[in-house]
């Protein structure tokens, strides 16, 4: 049996240069590993669940960090802590949606040093992929929490290919509804992402849960300023208030105009591999005013599509639910 | 470079998780490698002089024989496609695209298999002792077929049987319109299925490289020809088939 107690033996680096983090990357391709904030790296060390050789540390990297206005709207360094967020003025009035969304991630101490981009490509939290079986999502042949035994109460409605596990990001579902762009540095320049096709369910890709590539750092988020100073709506349904992921969350921006909706996205987070978009509502919304009716009428929408499993059938009143609170008044 | 590869099971015993995909690349360099062989070979010896394929023709394929070809051809090409392709990194949506185009696989196997059986003549792809000497010998000419499409025919059945076999097994453990995955299979069971199905198309690769180049070549272009349009010339017919063997109209 492994030992439990102490640290694997692997090496760690900690560049100043994002240029020096990249080249490490490639060097150790495969085999390296980026840290953060650490609070999802640990715990896969702790349990010997993966086995990097090689650590890299992006903390050192001023460039990484920060959170700066732009002419199209605002930039967030990737590994810009979220209490930094929680707490910056811009955001809170601007794009309130992803303050509210941090705010709600885990506990005090963890959104001290856990980063905004470690947040959004923290790996799922099903537990037989993180005890470390060889489920389909950690390139086997099987999924266990889709049996007819498995415990798979906090598992997906949607998008399930095989693999049943969500992702458990909450600010990803903030940023997929502020239509944010992931920017991602490579050996050959950068990429930009939209926050939309940056998150990946298993029908595509079964072992990873973001287009990032193995020689990637996601280094910056950006929010265009199309949605500065909108209505947005948070909400977290979780088993604790503090230090738990979402069973459901949403995160809704819309355009009000004239008390009439004009353009509106929901995102749900706990339900599927990736944010998943209410399209149907987001249809259905414009046009409609925030009242009672509409969030009647737009709540039964929400769960179109959706396949539960044997544990998680309560998660489909929660998102109606959580579609109705976002309509109201 | 080892054919499987392993993992543990649930219960920490070790159990096969498929084929080791490593194998592509061998099997791509060792198509290309017989191909050029071939190809050099038959560019050194001197050419027959090619027979017209003006004048009278002979029905070669049938329409039905015609159209299960071509439509079989499409549904392995997605199959591969959709299979092999987010293997090398070429990542997209693919599973439901395989298992339909598996199906569609199926239904045609299963479609050939009792035409085959009831309509027609299996003996007319058995392959004989004495037929064995044809690519060796410029006198012996073949029936409709010769050895060698023949050999390909066999060679394709018992893999595509294979695929189909495992594809169907797997088939069981995902969600589907008829019915939601069971995951009552064993992880063992399921990694020789994985083996099997992995194995077979590798070697399926293979075999379709070179059945596209013999396709392709100059000599043997009649052949797609007819696959197309259904005939032959009657020259074409006397130049590479016995009439002895094989009497157009006489048997399919």
């Amino acid at each position: 049996m492994p030992s439990y107690d102490v640290m694997p033996d692997l090496q760690l680096y900690q560049p100043a240069e994002l240029s020096d983090a990249l080249n490490l990357l490639d060097r150790h391709r495969g085999e390296g590993w980026l840290l953060g904030g650490g609070q999802d790296t640990f715990g896969w060390l702790k349990d010997r669940a993966k086995h990097p050789r090689a650590m890299i540390d992006l903390n050192g990297i001023d460039e990484l960090r920060g959170i700066r206005e732009t002419d199209g709207g605002i930039e967030i360094g990737a590994v810009t802590t979220l209490v930094d967020i929680i707490g910056h003025p811009v955001l809170n009035r601007d794009y309130a949606l992803l303050p509210r969304a941090a705010v709600r991630v885990a506990s005090p101490q963890i959104r001290n040093v856990g980063t905004l981009g470690g947040n959004l490509v923290q790996d799922t939290r099903c537990w037989y992929y993180r005890r470390g079986l060889s489920c389909y999502r950690a390139g086997g042949n099987l999924c266990y929490a889709d049996s007819p035994q498995g415990m798979n109460r906090e598992h997906s409605l949607f998008g399930a290919s095989r693999c049943v596990a969500v992702s458990p990001s909450d600010t990803a579902t903030a940023l997929v509804a502020l239509e944010a762009t992931m920017v991602a540095a490579n050996p050959g320049g950068e990429r930009l992402i939209p926050a939309d096709r940056f998150f990946v369910g298993p029908d595509t890709h079964i072992t990873r849960m973001t287009v990032l590539e193995d020689d990637e750092i996601l280094t910056a988020i950006r929010i265009p300023s199309k949605w500065a100073g909108k209505r947005f709506y948070f909400e977290k349904v979780s088993d604790r208030r503090a230090w738990d992921f979402a069973l459901v969350s949403i995160a809704a921006a819309m355009v009000v105009e004239n008390d009439v909706i004009s353009e509106a996205r929901f995102v749900c987070g706990g339900v599927a591999c990736k944010p998943h978009r209410l399209r149907n509502v987001e249809k259905a919304a414009i046009g409609m005013a925030l009242s009672e009716e509409s969030a009647d009428a737009l709540a039964p929408l929400a769960i179109e599509g959706a396949k539960p499993l044997n544990y998680n059938h309560f998660k489909l009143p929660l998102m109606q639910n959580l579609v109705r609170r976002a309509m109201r008044a | 470079m080892d054919l499987a590869t392993y993992k543990e099971d649930v219960w920490g015993r070790e159990v096969i998780l498929g084929a080791s995909w490593d194998l592509l690349w061998l099997v791509v360099v060792a198509a290309f490698v017989v191909i050029a062989l071939h190809a050099v070979i038959l560019a050194v010896r001197r050419r027959a002089t090619k027979p017209s394929s003006a004048g009278p023709r002979v029905a070669r394929h049938s329409a039905v024989d015609r159209i299960f070809h071509w439509i079989m051809a499409a549904s392995i090409i997605v199959l591969l496609i959709t299979g092999v392709f987010p293997i090398i990194g070429l990542e997209f949506s693919w599973l439901t695209i395989h298992w339909i185009a598996g199906l569609v696989l199926t239904a045609l196997v299963v479609f050939h298999i009792v035409r085959a059986s009831f309509w027609q003549d299996l003996g007319t792809m058995w392959i004989r002792a004495g037929e064995l000497k044809e690519p060796f010998d410029a006198s012996l000419k073949p029936g409709k077929y010769t050895v060698a499409q023949k050999g390909m025919h066999a060679a394709v059945t018992v893999l595509v049987l294979l695929v189909i076999g495992s594809g169907l097994v797997m088939f069981a453990m995902i969600d589907t319109p008829w019915w939601d995955r069971t995951n009552a299979i064993a992880e063992s069971t399921l990694g020789w299925m994985f083996l099997l199905h992995g194995l077979s198309t590798l070697a399926l690769i293979g075999l379709i490289a070179l059945h596209i180049y013999f396709g392709l070549r100059p000599e043997k272009l009649f052949y797609t020809r007819s696959m197309i349009k259904g005939w032959i010339s009657k020259e074409e017919l006397e130049a590479n088939h016995d009439p002895e063997r094989w009497a157009p109209g006489k048997s399919s």
